[in-house]
């Protein structure tokens, strides 16, 4: 279904939407980032991209799964901790949070079903904002195999046409999305359809970032495993989250009991973002640690978005957003790395 | 003026002398107007230095890590390392030199005299420039900037975009170094506690309400503690290294175990991880501002540190990484310390 | 009936002169608010911020600190070092927004069952207006 929605219509059709949860990017301070928006006749489209992407959505940074209560050593009550079902909307998703999305569907919900993301997901619907001018001057989202206006992981993909929103729905649930307040919406005309192409192309000619040969650096990645290439990308790095939590696919987390009471014994099992860049990730119990230093951090990184996940799931591990580039405090650039991968020479 | 030119010169000949292993200094990031560590361990290389408003990193930090290196090899290379520090960063090294962290022969300080400017502060460059334009940043002269966008050459006042620490600054030349750049100058731009002002005159509700609006932001990615050249603890109490669980612990012994900070970012937990930091930093934190900057989602933790830096100051006249010879804020005491607030 | 607040302060006390004035209060059947949580510590010098901040965290309306008077510590200079970090904790408190008599620090000898007493007394008295203490408290 594609439609044309009025700029002036948009906060009309969010009102019809009050059976949902809506989440869409908020500013506070100079900060972007989705939140449950009371009212959504606020809700502003135009912003370069969030801090945290999207996913703190559907799988958040604290996550309780079950509390613990004994009074007792031989009685111990469990109660599971399961999140309600209740249908949600993110509004304004870019094609690259959307695609990552869809590649923690693959992790979650594959093989294994983590029932704590998938409820959420379940019942999600993500409303795409295609980019006609890149969110951030470090996209590089077409060398993933992403580009400013996939529709990978969304329900619906909105344009900014000017005055209008292209709105073309991608699944059943974005068409019935659109079908609560067909009202709203008109039929496009012929030729909005090529405006709508010269947009796309457009803004794709607009992202300055470039990986070259991705494949062959996916595969050449074990081979310079042991180098001492690591040592030297690594210097800079200080070994914080930020690429990590900031990034739309990163998904390692940690589980914790987090007692409120000693006696009588009563608690949470909670479930917390991790990061493998942090001293105590992969800290065994007896003291070794496996990843004792910087370099075999920062490959584990590049390793597990660009070889090891390529080879299990082949796909990239990474949606060009470039969020790790803008924020990462000593500006490592994981694109400038990959390509120093490329060129690098025993 | 430091001249850029007579860092290069220094950088080669420590290097061709071979008294240093390499040199940390700041050079150009390819895609952005900021500059970015270097690590040069070739005479050649040195052309890649730059000195200019965005060498903003406090490379002492990266001490830490070359001495972690240093413990894992069996036969290391004992000569020191070169670093480049602004007159914030080397009382970062009197810290470390009081703490015996550093031994004073691991180090060659190259001090760099900001003279009357400093270094620029992005949240203030971005209200007046739009950054993607931003091609270049340089000292001017008559402590102003000078920016190069895509449409020229503006000149600015310094202040107008300078970090506040820089603005707050009293240590602007070195204090301890083995070669000096620039000029030793004395300026005094501001008064020194200047930004905590405006806390003076609010309530304590409306402090309450600061803060709780601005921790709660916290997402916990701890850069605030990596980029900080004190946060060197081998088991940071905000990590779960300590607490290893075996087979056999039993949920009792779990249960009894201190954990005085939880890993979830809720507002008790992030509280308790930013007190407990300011107060391991009392009294060694040399205000080069680097946790405020690096934070992703823009919590003032400057303030906090600055609110200790003045407590010491004003209660017990001591300034950290003035002298590496006197006795730390906390393991010192005088007999009259003030004591109106005990009963 | 509203039931009136009983706020729950932890006391701090180090083994030689506080914790042994707080038994003294007690021996000689002197009368004070049982608000009060008593910890023994070995000293004041020993008390990390980390106790004070968990105290709050788990809880506490209010918290006490207290040792022997300076010149008088079993360690010779454990107050002393108290002394000066517990001005810092005590600054940084106040800063963030809580209520400055929410935290205290007293000098009690073993001989001061009747101040003891009356520090308890005060700092109820203080308390019971401020309320429950709910910033600092786990919201786990």
């Amino acid at each position: 279904m594609q439609m044309i929605l009025s700029k002036m219509n948009f906060s009309s059709w969010l009102k019809k939407l009050n059976s949902y949860r809506i989440f869409a990017p908020v500013k506070s301070g100079e900060v972007w980032s989705y939140e449950l928006v009371e009212k959504p006749e606020n809700i502003i489209l135009d912003y370069p991209n969030t801090i945290i992407p999207p996913k703190k959505v559907l799988f958040p940074q604290r996550e309780v799964l079950l509390e613990f209560e004994s009074s007792s050593e031989q009685e111990i009550k469990l109660k599971e901790v399961i999140p309600e079902e209740t249908p949600s909307v993110i509004f304004g998703i870019r094609s690259c949070d959307a695609s990552g999305l869809a590649k923690l569907e693959k992790i979650f919900k594959g093989g294994f079903e983590d029932l704590y993301f998938s409820k959420r997901k379940n019942q999600t619907i993500l409303v795409g904002l295609a980019c006609n001018i890149p969110p951030s001057p470090d996209c590089f989202c077409t060398s993933v195999g992403g580009s400013p206006y996939s529709k990978d992981g969304l329900d619906i993909l909105m344009t900014d046409m000017g005055d209008e929103y292209y709105v073309e729905s991608v699944t059943e649930e974005g068409e019935k999305l659109i079908e609560s307040a067909i009202g709203l919406f008109n039929d496009p005309e012929e030729n909005v359809k090529k405006e709508l192409e010269k947009i796309h192309l457009e803004s794709e000619k607009k992202i300055k970032r470039y990986i070259k040969d991705i494949d062959k650096i996916s595969s050449k990645l074990p081979e310079i495993f042991e180098t001492e290439f690591w040592d030297k990308e690594s210097l800079s790095c200080i070994l914080c989250g930020i690429c990590t939590y900031s990034c739309p696919v990163c998904h390692c987390f940690d589980i914790n009991d987090e007692v409120i009471c000693t006696f009588p014994l009563k608690g949470k099992r909670v479930r917390t973002w991790d990061n493998c860049q942090f001293p105590d990730f992969t800290m065994h119990s007896s003291g070794h640690n496996p990843r004792p230093d910087k370099a075999s951090r920062l490959r584990q990184r590049i390793m597990h978005k660009f070889n090891y996940f390529n080879e299990n799931c082949m796909e990239l591990l990474c949606t060009g957003c470039g969020r790790c580039i803008s924020k990462c405090p000593v500006g490592i650039d994981i694109v400038e790395v990959l390509e120093k991968v490329r060129v690098y020479e025993k | 003026m430091v001249k850029l030119d007579d860092i290069k010169k220094e950088c080669k000949s420590i290097l061709e002398e071979g008294k240093v292993k390499y040199i940390v200094g700041y050079k150009r990031n390819n895609n952005y107007y900021m500059s970015i560590p270097a690590f040069i361990e070739k005479i050649e290389e040195t052309d890649q230095l730059i000195w200019d408003p965005t060498c903003v990193y406090n490379l002492v930090r990266f001490l830490r890590d070359e001495k972690l290196r240093k413990e894992r090899q069996k036969t290391p290379d004992t000569r020191p390392i070169g670093v480049i520090v602004k007159g914030c960063d080397s009382r970062a090294i009197n810290v470390l030199l009081q703490e015996k962290f550093i031994k004073r022969e691991n180090v060659y300080i190259i001090g760099v005299a900001c003279e009357k400017s400093g270094v620029i502060e992005k949240k203030k460059l971005r209200k007046k420039f739009n950054e993607k334009n931003i091609k270049q940043i340089e000292f001017g002269k008559d402590n102003n900037f000078i920016i190069t966008t895509e449409k020229g050459k503006t000149t600015i006042s310094a202040e107008e975009i300078l970090a506040e620490r820089c603005i707050e600054c009293n240590n602007n030349t070195p204090v301890i170094y083995d070669v000096l750049l620039g000029e030793k100058v004395e300026r005094s731009l501001s008064e020194h506690f200047r930004s905590l002002e405006k806390f003076e005159s609010i309530s304590t509700e409306e402090k309450w309400n600061f803060w709780k609006k601005e921790l709660d932001k916290c997402i916990r990615c701890y850069a605030c503690r990596s980029v900080c050249p004190m946060c060197y603890c081998d088991e940071c109490i905000a990590d779960s290294i300590s607490l290893a669980v075996k087979p056999d612990t039993t949920a009792e012994e779990k249960a009894q175990k201190i954990r005085w900070v939880e890993k979830s970012p809720v507002s008790s937990e992030n509280f308790s991880y930013h007190l407990i930091r300011a107060l391991h930093l009392a009294g060694r934190c040399i205000d080069c501002g680097e946790c405020e900057r690096v934070c992703p989602v823009d919590i003032p933790l400057r303030y906090l540190n600055k609110k200790m830096e003045k407590e010491a100051s004003e209660q017990f006249g001591y300034t950290a990484g003035l002298d590496p010879e006197k006795p730390a804020l906390v393991s010192d005491f005088k007999d009259d310390d003030p004591q109106d607030f005990i009963i | 009936m509203e039931e009136k607040f009983e706020p729950k302060i932890i006391a701090f006390l180090c083994k030689w002169c506080s914790s042994a004035g707080s038994d003294l209060a007690g021996v000689s059947r002197m009368k004070y608010p049982p608000n009060v949580v008593p910890i023994t510590v070995m000293c004041s010098g020993s008390i990390s911020p980390n106790y004070i901040l968990s105290a709050f965290k788990d809880g506490a309306d209010g918290v006490l600190v207290s040792g022997c008077h300076p010149g008088d510590c079993h360690y010779i200079k454990g107050n002393y070092y108290a002394r000066r970090r517990i001005t810092l904790v005590k600054e940084l408190l106040e800063f963030i927004g809580i209520e400055p008599e929410r935290f205290q620090m007293s000098w009690v000898s073993a001989a001061e069952g009747a101040k003891y007493t009356e520090i308890i007394k005060d700092f109820v008295k203080e308390l019971e207006p401020l309320g429950p203490q709910n910033k600092l408290r786990s919201n786990l």
